[in-house]
């Protein structure tokens, strides 16, 4: 059974590997992204649990980024589809899929520049680095729709069923913070005026430089 | 006093930063932990589904194939049908040219559109099987 199982599956090992890495690359950037809403929502104390929710926010950004990692790369091994590097790498050029396939290549680089950017913040500067790293969440969507167009199970319910449990949150907040974004040009300086100021008391916050 | 106080403060702070860092690092631990659980839950499902043979694109895949053999079945049957067994559908190729032997009889030329499938084979079989009906009469009884 096992050995009938393993042969007939060999030829589609890359295949379902890329599947598994993308299904979970798409509920860790939900997770991320509803944990970065978090920790921006207006009331969410800086410490305590807001602290634990910045720490979870970045390891989660960057297990995202490995999911994606790996979700691109194993398609390197697919005997059918043998995409080449250019294909999983830059948008709209391969031949699966084009379209839906370069929105997911377009959201996975956006996702990893705007989570790496946070490492390189003191170099863009923070106001600027804040409102870049807004854009996340465009790319996120962006992720979704390309699940939603490229992927082999978008039909499946267990699929559908596990993308509204983990985007259905995200989405709320996000829709929540658009809602309030009229304010938010006046919430912005008092916020970065505020951390400076608690900066400037206690020296740099350790989270931070972690 | 104000020393020991110092020392307290520094200690205080000290335990709370050692604190905070096991925190963090316990909660990327459990990230990380529940991250790989999550690619291997859906590894696994897309392998129970492979395994079983609902696999999404292989399924459509057997599908499509399976639509394109019944379609050229279809196509192929209505011409083998009529013939029924390999036996008789050779003859068929056959015969016409044992027919345009047999047919300087004259009368033939109208009648052979019509009647060429089902009449061949045992013009066919008609010159051979005169020897044998005397066995066969024989068995039986």
């Amino acid at each position: 059974m096992i050995l009938a199982a393993s042969t007939s599956i060999g030829p589609h090992l890359f295949w379902i590997t890329s599947r598994a890495a993308g299904i979970a690359a798409m509920a860790l950037a939900s997770g991320s992204v509803g944990a970065g809403l978090l920790i921006s929502a207006r009331g969410t104390p800086r410490r305590g649990l807001g602290g634990d929710a910045r720490a979870l926010h970045e390891a989660l950004s960057l297990a995202t980024l490995g999911a994606i990692a790996v979700h691109g790369v194993a398609l390197l091994g697919d005997q059918w589809l043998h995409p080449s590097v250019f294909d999983i790498s830059i948008p709209f050029t391969g031949g699966y899929r084009p379209f839906w396939t370069g929105l997911g290549i377009v959201g996975g680089w956006g996702l990893a520049l705007l989570g790496l950017s946070y490492y390189a913040r003191t170099s863009i500067g923070q106001s600027r680095w804040r409102s870049l790293h807004r854009f996340t969440a465009l790319f996120w969507l962006l992720g979704i729709v390309h699940s939603l167009g490229a992927g082999t199970d978008a039909e499946q319910p267990w699929f559908l069923l596990a993308l509204v449990l983990t985007a259905a949150p995200a989405v709320v907040l996000l829709a929540g913070r658009l809602v309030r974004s009229p304010a938010s040009p006046a919430e912005a300086p008092v916020a970065v005026s505020s951390r400076m100021a608690r900066e400037t008391r206690h020296g740099p916050v350790p989270e931070r430089s972690a | 006093m104000d020393d020991l106080k110092r020392l307290e403060a520094k200690g205080l702070a000290r335990a709370k930063i050692r604190a905070k860092r096991r925190r963090v690092s316990s909660i990327r631990g459990r990230t990380i932990r529940g991250a790989l659980g999550l690619f291997a839950l859906a590894w696994a499902i897309l392998f129970a589904q492979l395994v079983s043979g609902n696999d999404p694109a292989l399924s459509r895949a057997s599908s499509v194939r399976k639509a394109v053999a019944a379609s050229q079945r279809t196509h192929e049957r209505p011409r083998s049908q009529p013939v029924e067994s390999p036996e008789v559908e050779e003859p068929e190729a056959v015969v016409p040219i044992e027919e345009e032997a047999v047919p300087v009889e004259e009368e033939v030329p109208l009648e052979e559109e019509a009647a060429p499938e089902v009449e061949e084979p045992e013009a066919e079989f008609a010159p051979e099987p005169e020897p044998e009906p005397a066995p066969v009469i024989t068995s039986s009884s």
